[in-house]
């Protein structure tokens, strides 16, 4: 029997809203599934549409960014850029025929633990429907500084 | 401030005590520490800490006490 | 270990004994291992848990203790009472238990003292009632904190302590030992256990899920403070916890089931019963005969209610000069006006001792740190299971020994608690015995306990940076609690991505920037001006911005304090002494236009009195107050007998013809208050209204005088008052805020309330000649002065502070503090003590000589920037500029808040965000999707 489909999942979460976010469902005990790893970024602009497609490249079968509420960011403006980014991005996954529902964006508080919780447990579901990502093969992988 | 039971100024010593060692003692403790001045703390028991130590998690955050 | 036994001298130089009790185990070489208690055969009720679980005599009071030191209890020790066992001593491997030790007496020399001694919890059998000496299932609030606690004596397992079976309904009971002068001497309100009752009436229902009923006994739901009624009100709505507004007078154990009847009269004066499984006395706050003994001895006064005495305008001034008060000494209260209250006595101590700053203390040396740049990386990993934390779902044998055999790593160790203090000291030892240069903590966060580990290593000689931690606790056990296999794989996961992110770390250089050693205070109230004063009164100079023509602000329309005590002679000294300082400038008409720099270096651009000019400043607070709402219900403006409670102060004040002629007043409460649209207390209106409720009392005894209210307010010893007004005649009707009074104005103008009595329930009708409506306390319009500081608001437009607990007038924007109605609606002695706590946490910056700065910052790699300032442009801080001549973009790292915008802007990816580098997060990409 095949085992059954654990997608993986990559999650980038913004240290002071985000990240804290996710530390409180664990404070208050709030269970979802273990398929995500998580990435802690200062700012959700700090994640660069390289970033994501080195995941998808890597094989993610979903890539959750997270930061502040829009206004709350603690840099007060970085989560303008991540908007901004995560929608070109999405059009340039769609375009390059990837399906763009495998990248979420979501603005997650530091007091918003049940919606972490909810996000990754919806967002692991929506992957597992989704299936297994086809591989991302065709760019070359960047260097890095 | 000055009066016959203050000392003058410059004949003040450059040390508190703060007794209780409590989440208001240590808040007291680490800003005169912080501001130049040499702290006694005075605690009773074993341990810092005080009532909100016992604490299981404080309102309204819900944050754990510890 | 110590008590004070005798303090002589005055302010500025006392003479301190203290006698210090002998612990029989050396500090020194204790390593807190726990064997003198494993071999301890003598069990003692542990007091940590409120008795309900056992301790041995020889003891550590709990994990997390700070000293995390062992102790042996004289009282209990087998040794002591028979003359033989010393099995403690026989065991310890350090040789540290000391039966010789003798207790000592000191003496020390300090300049002032501030006490803050806590308070004891009332003890319920003094008038047993509720059967807490006859049932099990009878337990206080801290014995159900304890209960609750995953470190307390059922694991954090919701049961009951006969049978420990889960209780599936839980009742609380109110004002237990509060609010009850007859029997138990204690008048007042103690001000926390409503919202501790509402806090563990929620997590019961977390820990046993929604099926859980939970209900509060209550009189009045108090729930004055900042945040406090939307937790109220989602705990009722949204955990569906029953709130019962009665008075038991009764609960009666029953035999057989350990269960408990509750007997209950309604406010509607039904008298009913209901079965519980388990009752939780909501047990008030109260002075411990310790505590006042040692007041005696220090000649500290006390008020009717055993509290240290103080007026309202020197919260923390005892009655002997030099000695201060805070925390709940001073009044029964809850942890953020504590803590606030400590600031406050802090800042008093600095002002007496001013001229002495620095005399006794020693210069901190820094630890030389060791250049690693030729090593290659040497990676030490702790990983811990905090308690059964994370041992209890992670196998965290099996992460250890996965981290073994990553690359770079040469040592790994298990602790039971990473954070504690002898592991601290074991880390240190590890890293130069194994010459470690990079350290992992596979533990709880790094927003919690970064910085700690972080010190721990640059003790031990390493540059902070070299350290990342891998969160195995809140973002793994303890959220895959009932999957042990995958939590351990991720748990793997984690550290493997932790290793190889630190083993690309370089150290991070710090530098070193100068403080300008003064501070901008905006708003020239009572709270701005207590903050310039408290600051100008330390030596450091002070710029105060008014915008409006006067200093003084809201307190020029207050009559008196709480206490009865008079505003006008108070403000018009402090007046007087912030304008005669020759350390504060004073600026009115003035508005805060621009904002620049940071911490220790700001540069604010002031308009006044149509003037810009530039004032540098080392830190900034905030204090533009607040104001009262202008009611636009209950009729107001459709009659001059309609006043809010500061037209009503200033109406009595001048005996106006309408007042003192008035045979019949009226009081709404909550008007703009605890409404969908302002889900708020105003915290001050109920104290108010029955203020000028007695003030009337007083003019015109004869008057009849009627509060119509939804909870009383009146906390701490305010209580007394509330007491009072009833017993002077005043009629307290109660309404809900769904069956609000109408007001209506005769063609006449004649008052008509029509309101529903809750006893009689039925429509009751009041005609009075004057009507108060005691209306919110409403924040300014905060948005724009937070946007130039950078500093949240919250949806009600008060400034929100970094912590809402530990740091409650400190911003997360470093140098930048909070204080007054700004913060939340609160009385005067509160703005007074926010006020000096405030310049206190500010006078911790200005009193340095540098602030570090560097770190995580942003780099730009010259080689590789081709020029194009996309990374400029999205800079919120403006901290990159561009130099023409080399066509290249610079960072400057004092500006620098290491967002990383920019570094993920850089086409060309020439900017790295140091600590996050672009390299860095490839590899954790990597790593993470690499298993």
């Amino acid at each position: 029997m095949d085992t059954p489909f654990e997608p993986r999942i990559l999650a980038f979460l913004c240290n002071w809203c985000s990240y804290a976010g996710a530390d409180l469902a664990g404070v208050s005990r709030f269970q979802y599934p273990p398929n995500i790893r998580v990435i802690r970024v200062m700012c959700s602009g700090t994640v660069s549409p390289h970033h994501v497609i080195r995941a998808f490249q890597k094989g993610a079968d979903g890539v959750l960014v997270a930061g502040c509420h829009i206004g709350d960011c603690h840099y007060i403006k970085g989560n303008y850029m991540t908007l901004k980014r995560m929608d070109f991005l999405a059009g340039l996954i769609a375009f390059s025929g990837y399906q763009p529902e495998r990248l979420r964006l979501e603005w997650i508080s530091s007091a918003e633990g049940v919606k972490f919780a909810e996000v990754i447990r919806e967002f692991t579901e929506k992957i597992r429907a989704l299936g297994p990502a086809p591989g991302w093969a065709a760019v070359p992988l960047a260097v890095g500084a | 401030m000055i009066d016959k039971t203050t000392v003058s100024p410059k004949d003040a010593i450059g040390s508190v005590m703060v007794v209780g060692g409590g989440i208001a003692g240590v808040q007291a403790a680490l800003d005169l520490a912080d501001s130049g001045y040499f702290v006694h703390l005075v605690e009773k028991t074993s341990a810092i800490g005080g009532a909100m130590s016992a604490l299981d998690k404080t309102f309204p955050t819900d944050d754990c006490a510890m | 270990m110590a008590d004070v036994v005798d303090v002589a001298g005055q302010a500025g130089r006392f003479a301190v004994k203290v006698f210090q009790r002998a612990r029989y185990i050396d500090m020194d070489k204790c390593i807190a291992c726990g064997t003198c208690a494993e071999k301890c055969p003598r069990k003692v009720p542990d007091e940590y848990n409120s008795g309900l679980a056992k301790r041995k005599a020889a003891y550590v009071k709990f994990p997390q203790a700070v000293p995390l030191k062992y102790v042996i209890d004289k009282d209990h020790c087998i040794y002591f009472e028979k003359g033989k066992c010393r099995a403690c001593e026989k065991f310890c491997p350090t040789n540290a238990v000391n039966f010789d030790e003798q207790d000592r007496e000191l003496s020390l020399e300090v300049g002032s003292i501030v006490l803050a001694l806590g308070s004891e919890h009332y003890n319920p059998e003094t008038y047993d009632i509720y059967g807490y000496a006859a049932s099990p299932n009878v337990v206080t609030g801290m014995e159900f904190e304890r209960i609750l606690s995953s470190g307390g004596p059922f694991e954090g397992h919701l049961v009951r302590p006969s049978d420990h079976q889960e209780p599936r309904r839980i009742a609380w009971i109110q004002c237990v030992g509060s609010r009850d002068p007859h029997h138990c001497g204690n008048g007042y309100c103690s001000s926390v256990c409503c919202m501790y009752a509402i806090k563990e009436a929620a997590l019961a229902k977390e820990h046993a899920g929604p099926d859980l009923d939970a209900a509060i006994f209550f009189m009045d739901m108090r729930t004055p403070g900042k945040e406090f009624e939307k937790y109220y009100n989602r705990a009722r709505d949204e955990k569906g916890v029953r709130f019962i507004r009665s008075r038991p007078h009764k609960v009666e154990p029953l035999p057989d089931s350990g269960n408990l009847m509750v007997h209950f009269t309604t406010a509607e004066g039904r008298v009913l019963q209901e079965e519980f499984d388990l009752v939780v006395l909501s047990i008030g706050l109260q002075t411990s005969p310790e505590t006042v003994a040692l007041a005696g001895r220090l000649d500290i006064e006390l008020n009717s209610d055993r509290f240290a005495h103080t007026s309202p305008f020197r919260p923390v001034q005892t009655s002997r000069p030099g000695i201060f008060v805070c925390g709940a000494f001073q009044a029964p209260k809850d942890i953020p006006v504590s803590v606030m209250e400590a600031s406050a006595a802090a800042a008093e101590c600095g002002e007496l001792l001013a001229a002495v700053r620095g005399s006794r203390v020693k210069q901190v040396v820094e630890p030389t740190e060791r250049d690693i740049s030729a090593e290659d990386p040497r990676i030490g990993v702790f990983v811990c299971n905090c308690g059964t934390n994370i041992g209890g779902v992670v196998a965290v044998p099996e992460v250890a020994a996965y981290a073994r055999a990553l690359p770079h790593v040469a040592f790994v160790e298990e602790n039971l608690f990473t954070c504690s203090q002898d592991t601290q000291d074991k880390m240190k030892e590890m890293i130069r015995e194994h010459n470690l240069n990079r350290i992992v903590v596979a533990a709880c966060s790094p927003r919690t306990h970064e910085a700690l580990f972080q010190q721990t290593i640059k003790e031990a000689g390493l540059n902070k940076y070299l350290f990342e931690m891998a969160n195995i606790r809140n973002q793994d056990s303890w959220v895959h609690q009932s999957m042990p296999e995958a939590a351990t794989q991720k748990a793997k996961d984690l550290v493997r991505m932790a290793v190889a992110k630190v083993g690309l770390q370089q150290p991070l250089a710090e530098f070193q920037l100068g403080v300008s050693k003064s501070a901008l205070v905006v708003g020239g109230g009572i709270a701005g001006m207590e903050a310039a004063l408290s600051l100008a009164t330390r030596g450091y100079p002070a710029t105060l911005l008014e915008k409006g023509s006067a200093l003084g602000g809201h307190g020029l329309e207050l009559h008196a304090a709480w206490d009865g005590q008079p505003v006008a002679p108070y403000l018009n000294d402090l007046i007087g002494r912030v304008q005669n300082h020759r350390d504060i400038e004073v600026l009115l008409n003035a508005e805060v236009e621009e904002v620049q720099g940071f911490v220790g270096n700001f540069r604010t651009t002031v308009q006044a009195g149509g003037k810009t000019r530039e004032v540098a400043h080392g830190v900034a607070i905030i204090a533009v107050g607040g104001r009262s709402l202008e009611p636009e219900e209950y009729g107001r403006g459709q009659s001059d007998r309609i006043f809010v409670n500061l037209e009503l102060d200033r109406a009595i004040s001048r005996q106006d013809p309408l007042v003192a002629g008035a045979r019949c007043a009226a009081f709404i409460q909550c008007v703009g208050s605890r409404e969908p649209q302002r889900p708020y207390c105003s915290r001050v209106c109920c104290s108010h209204s029955i203020e000028n409720a007695l003030r009337l009392k007083a003019l015109n005894p004869e008057m009849d005088v009627f509060i119509l209210y939804r909870d009383i307010r009146t906390f701490g010893s305010r209580e007394n008052l509330y007491r009072q007004a009833r017993a002077q005649g005043v009629v307290f009707i109660q309404f809900s805020l769904e069956s609000k009074p109408v007001v209506a104005v005769t063609d006449g103008g004649k008052l008509q309330i029509t309101v529903q009595d809750p006893v009689l329930q039925h429509p009751l009708v009041i005609a009075p000649d004057i009507l108060t409506l005691a209306s919110a306390v409403v924040s300014h319009d905060t948005d724009p002065l937070a946007k130039q500081f950078k500093v949240p608001i919250n949806a009600e437009g008060f400034f929100l502070e970094a912590h809402m607990k530990l740091r409650p007038v400190d911003f997360a924007t470093d140098g930048v503090f909070v204080a007054g109605l700004a913060h939340y609606p609160k009385p005067i002695e509160e703005c007074i003590a926010q006020a000096k706590a405030a310049a206190s946490r500010a006078a911790t910056v200005l009193a340095r000589d540098s602030i570090m700065a560097g770190g995580v910052v942003a780099l730009i790699h010259k080689e590789l920037c081709c020029g194009c300032q996309a990374c400029l442009q999205c800079c919120p801080f403006g901290a990159i500029s561009y130099l023409e001549q080399e066509s290249r973009c610079e960072v400057n790292q004092a500006l620098c808040k290491g967002c990383g915008t920019c570094a993920a802007t850089c086409p060309s990816e020439a900017i790295s965000l140091l600590g996050f580098s672009h390299l860095q997060l490839y590899t954790q990409i990597d790593e993470a999707l690499s298993a």
